[in-house]
């Protein structure tokens, strides 16, 4: 590694005593890593690949293909960057440090290759091609396997009806002997037999059964030119669309617009101004989507801070259809509308917003929609106005369904939002695709496969995100308050006892001292709880916002942290964490924190994420290594230990480093801080203990209907599991009706489960 | 009139300290095992609880130790 002193992984000590709940009176997220991987075996020797024969050339390779599906890559090879764009492609990633890179093979990665355009044959022998040993005879019937039946059916979205369309009219036999899909079936009348609609260039022709099965041959000779297909139930889509992914009937549905060919949905002019300009990964990722000249249904990844949106405006100006985009707020609305007008030569009448502040509606025939999720799918009664715009979006068919931060948004929602509007191509944007409900690998189906995933490293060595340093403060607690934390009647109270740590507190306004005088940074403090952040914020006498906070006073504080020089500092409670744009920022204290939520601690690094200053300052061994700095604050000997290093997963596993600091405030600075003298400590003391119960928990934040995205997703406790297909052999999801079993996946001490390396060294137990 | 006792002479940080006092006092008064605290780091204690000191303490910081599973 790059940084001397930094350590990839944190381990304490190997001990095997069990496990137990240390975390009572929490809500706990049971979300664990691992779990059904179909190769993820524990016992060491599977992993043992030493009988992989080594090609002569090896060191000219990049990667080692191993036969359980794991692929590790060399960084620094040579041929990284393309062996990167391809496996990128075909694997899911796994954890992504400096120098090597792990990634897994997984039917649902395999899946989202092919509909890139990969073909089965490419795939194995590109890797064949990269890899240092043989190529597994598993790994190769795997591939094949897992994209087979890919390509064979399509959705097809014509005239406001939805069609599954193949020119193999067994296969839509197979997938009709199907339940779930023949429920979907609409079959209309003067239909006989088991009569598919059949397409031909030249028209529409009605066959029986027997004429049909003679086509085929003709079909797959002429491909595209005759398809065969049966009308279903628009309500129905996502079901059928889940039924076909590879683990059920494993005829994963292609959807691809034809957006130049079609000729029924008005176009609507916008192009990206000149001075837009894509970066390498934006015009990467839109490569995948716009492959074959058509556009792809799928996810697109890509760290906060590094252009989102310029993604999603280039998609809507390639493809030159009405477009809706949904956001998950207000504020985001706003900002999306105002990057549609920065980007593109959109019109100004032809982009409205839609929310329950502002009802605007695009004059023409073609325009671009902006609004948010709850906007959509309410269910509620609505104004009359709101109604007719309603009306208007569901009578529509669009051409691009552009969806913001899907990760947050639970998955109901987008049922509803689906089911509400036809779209010929969905493009999902996020940052993190982990969440803590188990409703992730739904986006599979609802909107379609990941396309692409930046990494994060290699966007900050371009310059393209900011440098961030980890660091994880070490915090002692203080004699009295560790007593008072270990008390059974104070359990409700630990974390408020841990977050008070007088320590933690000087360690807290040591930091934001030295960074507003040394060194004129702009900070933000981050607490989820908010006796806390209260306290912290009357002491320090700096302002605060929380989900009680109003809108204008929220702007008046957001305003003044962005333009004053003497406002450098604010503290936010949980609401801050994905909705509220501060460029400025770029330190963050984080002093209390959602339990062991990756999700959260990702999102507020990418607070701070969006590039500073000048890029030949940022490069490696410019003047400004790092330039922003994420500080998260951890009273010792507390459950906040575990959390800590539980959150830090998800960084972790892109390639970040946290640096431990252990002495912090430095003794000298002891007596200009707040908490000096025992006293002053023992009075915070009774304070926290005299407080309520429910005064020292968690914020609940109110349902505030635009804004429901920040209160439901962030906050279900469920569990949560990999995105885009990795079957979750990173993040694993489990329900809470397992939680039993969770809860031994979290007992990795058993001495039986132990690594067989460490087995080795700590002898039979 | 000078009593002996023999017991184990125990080094540790703040917390841990505060650990032990709070499990010495969880325990019913017969199985009280701390002879003396001598500072806020420093105590003396029967010498059978050692073992069970050290496996409890060992336990406290394994439930705070997140480990990633493999």
């Amino acid at each position: 590694m790059g940084h001397g002193e930094k350590r990839p992984f944190k381990k304490f000590k190997g001990s095997s005593s069990k496990f137990e709940d240390p975390r009572k009176g929490f809500a706990d997220d049971d979300d664990a890593y691992g779990g059904d991987d179909p190769y993820d075996d524990d016992d060491g020797k599977t992993k043992d690949f030493s009988k992989l024969e080594l090609k002569p050339d090896h060191p000219n390779r990049p990667l080692w293909a191993c036969d359980n599906g794991r692929i590790f890559l060399e960084t620094f090879s040579p041929l990284y960057k393309q062996a990167y764009d391809f496996l990128i492609a075909i694997a899911e990633p796994v954890c992504r440090p400096e120098s090597m890179h792990e990634y897994n093979l997984t039917p649902h990665s395999l899946y989202a290759a092919v509909s890139v355009g990969l073909e089965t044959e490419t795939i194995i022998s590109v890797l064949n091609k990269l890899s240092k040993t043989k190529l597994p005879k598993e790994m190769i019937k795997f591939i094949h396997d897992s994209t087979a039946n890919y390509g064979k059916v399509k959705l097809v979205l014509k005239k406001n009806r939805y069609f599954v369309e193949s020119p193999f009219p067994e296969v839509l036999k197979t997938l009709l002997r199907d339940d779930g899909i023949s429920r979907a079936r609409i079959t209309s009348e003067g239909m006989h037999g088991d009569g598919f609609t059949i397409t031909k260039a030249a028209g529409e022709i009605e066959g029986t059964h027997d004429e049909l099965l003679n086509e085929a041959e003709v079909a797959a000779a002429a491909e595209e030119k005759e398809a065969h297909a049966f009308e279903i139930d628009p309500s129905q889509v996502e079901n059928v669309k889940q039924r076909c992914l590879p683990n059920a009937l494993n005829y994963p549905m292609l959807e691809e617009y034809d957006f130049r060919n079609d000729t029924v949905n008005p176009d609507l002019e916008m192009e990206l101004k000149p001075q837009a300009q894509p970066r390498p990964y934006q015009e990467k990722s839109l490569s995948k989507m716009f492959g074959n000249g058509r556009a792809r249904s799928g996810i697109i990844v890509l760290p906060c801070g590094a252009g989102k949106s310029l993604v999603g405006v280039s998609a809507a100006c390639r493809i030159k259809k009405s477009c809706l985009c949904l956001a998950t707020n207000a504020v985001s609305v706003d900002q999306w509308a105002f990057q549609f007008k920065l980007w593109s030569t959109i019109r100004e009448e032809q982009i409205c917003r839609f929310t329950s502040d502002s009802k605007e509606r695009f004059r023409g025939n073609a325009g671009v929609v902006v609004t948010t999720y709850n906007m959509v799918a309410f269910g509620g009664k609505r104004s009359e106005e709101s109604e007719k715009i309603i009306e208007e979006i569901r009578n529509r068919e669009w051409g691009l369904l552009l969806m913001d931060e899907v990760h947050v948004v639970p998955a109901h929602m987008f049922r509803k939002v689906i089911s509400i509007t036809k779209s010929h191509c969905k493009l999902g944007l996020t940052a993190t695709l982990v969440r803590e409900d188990e409703r992730i690998t739904d986006l599979n189906f609802l909107i379609g496969p990941k396309l692409y995933e930046a990494n994060w490293l290699d966007l900050v060595k371009g310059g393209f995100i900011a440098n961030v340093q980890c660091a994880e403060v070490w915090c002692p607690m203080t004699k009295e308050f560790f007593a008072e934390y270990l008390k059974k009647e104070n359990s409700k109270k630990r974390q408020a006892l841990y977050v008070m740590n007088p320590n933690k507190f000087r360690a807290c306004e040591f930091l934001i001292n030295y960074h507003e005088r040394a060194r004129g940074d702009k900070i933000i403090v981050f607490a989820d709880n908010l006796f806390a952040l209260t306290e912290y914020a009357m002491k320090l006498r700096k302002p605060m916002i929380y989900g009680a906070t109003s809108h204008v006073e929220r702007t008046k504080i957001l305003q003044a942290f962005k333009t004053s020089k003497d406002v450098n500092t604010i503290f936010l409670s949980k609401v801050g964490d994905n909705s509220i744009d501060i460029p400025e920022a770029n330190v963050i204290i984080q002093i209390s924190s959602h339990a062991g939520s990756r999700r959260q601690e990702a999102q507020r690094l990418g607070r701070i994420l969006r590039a500073k200053g000048k890029l030949q300052d940022r490069m490696a061994g410019g003047k400004e290594e790092y330039n922003a700095f994420f500080y998260s604050l951890v009273s010792t000997d507390t459950q906040e230990m575990y959390y800590s290093t539980k959150r830090q997963q998800f960084l972790i596993d892109q390639g970040y480093s946290f640096k431990v600091i252990t002495s912090l405030p430095p003794s000298d600075e002891g007596s200009r801080l707040n908490y000096h003298h025992l006293e002053d400590q023992l009075s915070l003391l009774g304070k926290v203990l005299n407080a309520g119960d429910d005064a020292v928990g968690l914020e609940q934040l109110e349902e505030d209907s635009d804004e429901l995205a920040l209160r439901s997703a962030r906050r279900s406790q469920a569990s949560m599991s990999a995105m885009s297909g990795a079957k979750g052999m990173v993040y694993m999801e489990y329900s809470t009706g397992r939680k039993g079993q969770a809860q031994i996946k979290s007992k990795p001490k058993d001495p039986a489960k132990r690594h067989f390396l460490f087995k080795r060294r700590y002898g039979p137990t | 009139m000078v009593n002996a006792t023999k017991g184990v002479f125990i080094s540790c940080d703040i917390p841990m300290a505060q650990y032990i006092i709070n499990m010495n006092a969880s325990l019913p008064a017969s199985d009280k095992f701390i002879i003396h605290i001598l500072d806020s780091t420093h105590m003396f204690v029967q010498p059978h609880v050692e073992l069970m000191i050290r496996s409890q303490i060992a336990k406290f910081r394994e439930d705070n130790t997140y480990v990633k599973p493999s």
